[in-house]
């Protein structure tokens, strides 16, 4: 991609002032490197969805970690972030990739089936349900569900645990919490849930905020109850790592 | 409640083997009727507890996890039983926004041996009328 002069002076200016629409624009003129760059590690074991939104988070990173004042292409440096960061979420996921053939086949087979179900019962699909539909085991309706999702416990890019946030040991989030501290609550974590593609974001919102269900925003959204239960457990994995991340935000 | 309604599992206080501790948490749900959304919520849970509790990388020890079934409920404990000295890594603000959102009850503090959660999942109405 040209990197014209505007593009340059609106990094120098980001650079200067942090201000957030200037990054959603640097990240919205970079979005198609990104995705370039996801497509170059498909057909290894990932969705192709998957990897263009670890790729984004990789721009993202790059956007923010950019020095205008260094004398390089952003597209250079921004290549470099994006493709660690997708190596990592691979290696990460390399369990996943390993899992048998026959259980990502039943993965596959899954997504249909749990949509088909839903329909059927107009409810979410129980593990045994599943499992009598497509005849195998509970066990491996558990197996299969694992292996697909493939998402893991730890974040994407492991924080340093010693930040020092302060953060009280003790946590309680009682359900009496009113709706004001909800909106509260919401409009606090802004700048992190902005960090999220929009798709993402929009199931975030929807499920932790809106308190619709998987089932629902399937629904609502017209794709798979797996990829909404995907999403999100890519999304909650994204923002547990930008949560964690020093407030300076410069990439590794 | 009798024996036979709780599991216990004790797994190296790393990323990867807290992986069993969703997959022993998905499986007990299963059994007792929960949905595929529940099911997923409640993984996504174990998870975010666990990182509240080893953090991001991991610690030197182990966690011990309780799974106890009580009718439509499923309630999971886990312990952390470290060596180190770190500062324990405690929720976020979008953490508990998330698990808010996901269980029932959920906590997460300091215990007589280590810092330990506790969550609580109810199997819901549509899935108490299917076993029903």
């Amino acid at each position: 991609m040209a990197e014209p002069e505007s593009l340059r002076r609106t990094f120098e200016r980001y650079a200067r002032t942090g201000d957030a629409a200037l990054r959603d624009q640097l990240v919205a003129a970079h979005m198609g490197l990104a995705a370039y760059l996801a497509r170059r590690f498909a057909n290894r074991g990932q969705p192709l969805e998957d990897l263009v939104q670890v790729a984004s988070l990789g721009l993202l990173k790059a956007v923010d970690g950019f020095d205008p004042g260094l004398g390089i292409e952003f597209s250079t440096y921004a290549t470099t972030t994006i493709v660690g960061e997708l190596k990592r979420h691979l290696r990460d996921r390399g369990w996943a990739v390993r899992a048998p053939r026959r259980m990502q086949e039943l993965y596959l087979h899954l997504s249909s089936v749990i949509d088909e179900l839903r329909q059927q019962l107009g409810r979410s699909p129980t593990i045994a349900e599943m499992a009598a539909e497509v005849q195998v085991s509970e066990e491996e309706v558990l197996e299969a569900l694992e292996a697909g999702q493939a998402y893991r416990f730890a974040s994407l890019d492991a924080p340093k645990p010693d930040s020092g946030s302060g953060e009280p040991l003790v946590d309680h989030l009682g359900s009496e919490d009113a709706e004001l501290g909800r909106v509260e609550v919401r409009a606090t974590l802004e700048p992190l849930l902005r960090q999220l593609p929009g798709r993402q974001r929009e199931i975030v919102q929807l499920r932790f905020f809106d308190g619709l269900t998987q089932t629902e925003i399937a629904r609502r959204l017209a794709i798979s109850q797996m990829q909404v239960s995907r999403l999100l457990a890519r999304s909650v994995a994204q923002l547990r790592a930008l949560a964690e991340e020093p407030a300076e935000g410069a990439g590794d | 409640m009798t024996a036979a309604d709780e599991v216990k599992l004790v797994v190296p206080a790393q990323p990867e083997f807290l992986r069993l501790a969703r997959v022993t948490a998905a499986g007990l749900a299963g059994r007792i009727g929960f949905s595929f959304d529940e099911v997923e919520d409640l993984r996504l849970a174990i998870d975010e507890l666990c990182f509240g509790l080893t953090g991001p990388t991991g610690r030197h020890g182990t966690v011990e996890l309780r799974y106890v079934i009580d009718g439509g409920e499923l309630v999971v404990e886990g312990e952390g039983r470290f060596a180190d000295d770190i500062a324990i890594v405690g929720l976020s603000e979008m953490s508990k926004v998330i698990l808010g959102a996901l269980v029932d009850e959920h906590r997460l503090g300091p215990g007589p041996r280590g810092p330990q959660f506790r969550l609580v999942k109810r199997r819901h109405d549509d899935a108490a009328r299917r076993s029903g």
